[in-house]
């Protein structure tokens, strides 16, 4: 009994990183042995004071970081130093940036086309009209014959995450996706990414949004000094942390 | 319409004139003295430049080696090849002109190509029919650059017409003419696949000019992103690799280079392979551009942030896929202006082949300065080159001004 139940817990475990170390170029060691396990469909929300390391370990899960010690794995797929399976991990994981990073000189369509018809094939037909209705799910369907530049932070953003949906991810990386923009457009950026939490998408998010955290995520994770510190539900997490530092970063943030 | 004059639009066109004057040029006594002392000189040089070309000038010598200057020592009895290569070009040329000014943007509303182009059909035409005259040229020749001319026009109109219909992939393809052109061309000058070869010795003239031009830019362009990529790149044999040919081409004077190429491919090579003389001179230039170009190119590479590629490499594209589609076309759009400076001077430098005796432009007036008829008249000769080049390059920055608004997606955000 508790065996099938630990066996089915490893076949929902979607990501696992374990005991991962990434020293810089210049000997900086970002990552002390980090440790994370997500579940399929859960909603992992990352926090932690600046130069934490949250940044550094969320690129490592789509190799955007190489580390030098410890595993990844995405959905059993060991994420090495082997290309193929860094490329193959790539088609799957969406990730979207705090400077969006949409391509300035595509327009809106073009910029959710471009991977779909390049990497999976389809044909460019297919691959609009599939942009054309995931533009409409985040609200901007009016805008896919414009250039990103003529866009508003908040829209670009949205774009962004449909260019990651296009390509079906399983697992959606969020680098402080708000962090970037007016504080009038955040809540545009945040709902998108509730209803994608309520849609069944996997998800980890860097962020800063207390109020996300607790309304959205199934587990918050404190990082500090390239170490996950806790682990724990929303509502633990704020109101009963167990950990001392935890505690110091609420009381600066709240 | 009289009470509007006088009431809520601004003074009259006399009176802002008036005011720019004042404003600009005699703002206060220094300026006012500084203006009419650079009027004075300016009139004074074009007065003079003015009675040296009308009253002291004898164009003749340009008059009667105008043929000379064109292609230079080419047989004569294969030039209708370059009549039917101008004809070709012409063509082609006029074709791409009306289909880029007929399509509309795929992307948004606007036309590809600005619609105002009327002038510059208006300064071809004119070209065509005062230039016949002034260089004294028979009626059959002026009519076929008529021809030309018309020609060219047409094929703007026809295509302006069609291309409408056609919509925007019909310029995608279109492109391919140009190469396709430019093979036929080579094979219309220098002979072969039935036609009788003429060697690269007797091409000259502006042809040639335009021949090693054509040739070292097209070459150039490829091999001078390769050397951008392989500068920036991980692999260090790599980067070595492009830093060592980059730096040391740029570190040698063109000149050098030639003279080297002359006497240095003719050793590397086994006899027969080592190219013609026109043709050594042409890969030189392609080496040499192609260092300088990959400079162009790595400040463009340098210009776009690094999410870019790490947003197209979390797509799934791969690293060739993301230079391809993401990077590089940014990149080559900051470098554009830069790039065109480095092909009008390549232009420009290939006057330096008349040093290693090669018959272009420059090259063949030294011989028609040196025939003892026309002794003397340096002055037209020089000038008339000097024409030349301008109006090459004038073309060439003019082309390169209008594909970077065209390639300006509104303005670039993020950069």
């Amino acid at each position: 009994m508790i065996a099938a139940i630990a066996e089915e817990a490893t076949q929902s475990l979607i990501l696992e990183a374990k005991d991962v170390h990434k020293w810089y170029p210049n000997g900086f060691h970002a990552l002390r042995g980090a440790n994370l396990q997500v579940q399929r469909g859960e909603v992992v929300v990352i926090m932690g004071p600046s130069g934490s390391g949250k940044s550094t370990f969320i690129r490592t899960f789509n190799a955007l970081e190489d580390y030098q010690k410890g595993t990844i794995q995405f959905d059993g797929l060991p994420l090495g130093n082997d290309l193929r399976h860094i490329e193959a991990i790539r088609r799957e994981v969406g990730m979207v940036y705090q400077q969006f990073n949409l391509f300035p000189h595509l327009t809106v369509l073009q910029n959710l086309t471009l991977a779909p018809v390049l990497v999976r094939g389809r044909s460019r037909v297919q691959a609009q009209q599939r942009a054309l209705e995931l533009l409409a799910r985040v609200g901007i369907a009016e805008q896919a014959g414009k250039f990103p530049g003529q866009l508003s932070g908040g829209q670009q953003q949205r774009v962004a995450i449909a260019r990651s949906l296009c390509m079906d991810p399983r697992l959606m990386l969020f680098d402080e996706p708000t962090s970037a923009l007016d504080p009038e457009m955040v809540r545009e950026v945040l709902d998108v990414m509730q209803g994608l939490a309520a849609d069944g998408m996997t998800m980890v998010v860097v962020t800063h949004e207390v109020r996300f955290a607790r309304q959205v995520a199934d587990r918050v994770v404190l990082m500090a000094d390239g170490e996950v510190v806790e682990i724990a539900p929303p509502e633990t997490f704020f109101t009963n942390p167990s950990h001392e530092r935890t505690r110091r970063f609420l009381d600066q943030i709240l | 319409m009289g009470n509007s004059l006088t009431g809520d639009l601004p003074p009259g066109f006399l009176q802002r004139s008036k005011d720019w004057l004042r404003r600009e040029l005699f703002a206060s006594r220094v300026d006012g003295l500084l203006s009419l002392v650079l009027i004075g000189l300016i009139l004074a040089a074009l007065f003079g430049l003015l009675r040296w070309a009308l009253l002291q000038a004898n164009w003749a010598v340009i008059q009667l080696n105008s043929t000379l200057l064109c292609i230079g020592r080419y047989p004569i009895e294969h030039q209708w090849r370059l009549w039917l290569l101008t004809f070709l070009l012409a063509a082609t040329a006029g074709a791409s002109w009306g289909l880029l000014r007929s399509c509309r943007r795929a992307d948004r509303p606007g036309l590809l190509w600005p619609r105002n182009d009327r002038i510059a059909a208006a300064v071809l035409l004119a070209v065509c029919l005062i230039t016949p005259p002034a260089l004294g040229l028979s009626l059959a020749v002026a009519g076929r650059w008529l021809a030309i001319a018309g020609l060219l026009l047409a094929m703007r109109w026809l295509l302006g017409r069609l291309g409408r219909r056609l919509g925007a992939d019909a310029i995608k393809w279109f492109a391919l003419v140009w190469p396709v052109t430019y093979l036929l061309g080579m094979v219309l000058i220098g002979g072969g696949f039935g036609l009788t070869p003429v060697a690269s010795a007797e091409w000259g003239g502006l042809m040639l000019t335009l021949l090693q031009a054509s040739f070292a830019i097209l070459l150039c362009f490829p091999l001078g992103v390769m050397l951008a990529l392989g500068r920036r790149s991980n692999y260090p044999l790599l980067r070595w690799g492009s830093v060592i040919y980059i730096e040391f081409i740029r570190g040698a004077p063109l000149i050098t280079l030639l003279f080297l190429g002359q006497n240095i491919l003719g050793f590397l090579l086994p006899g027969g392979l080592a190219p013609e003389r026109v043709w050594r001179a042409a890969w030189v230039l392609t080496i040499f551009a192609a260092a300088y170009l990959a400079e162009a190119v790595r400040s463009g590479l340098a210009a776009i942030p690094n999410g870019q590629m790490e947003a197209a490499r979390s797509l799934g594209l791969s690293t060739a896929q993301g230079l391809q589609h993401v990077v590089l076309p940014q990149a080559l759009r900051v470098a554009l202006p830069v790039m065109v400076g480095q092909f009008i001077s390549l232009l420009q430098d290939t006057t330096l082949l008349s040093l290693i005796g090669l018959m272009e432009l420059l090259g063949t007036a030294r011989t028609v300065m040196a025939n003892p008829d026309f002794l003397g008249h340096y002055g037209e000769v020089y000038l008339t080159l000097a024409l030349l080049f301008w109006c090459c390059c004038a073309a060439l920055g003019l082309g390169s001004r209008a594909l970077e608004r065209r390639l300006d997606p509104h303005h670039l955000p993020n950069l």
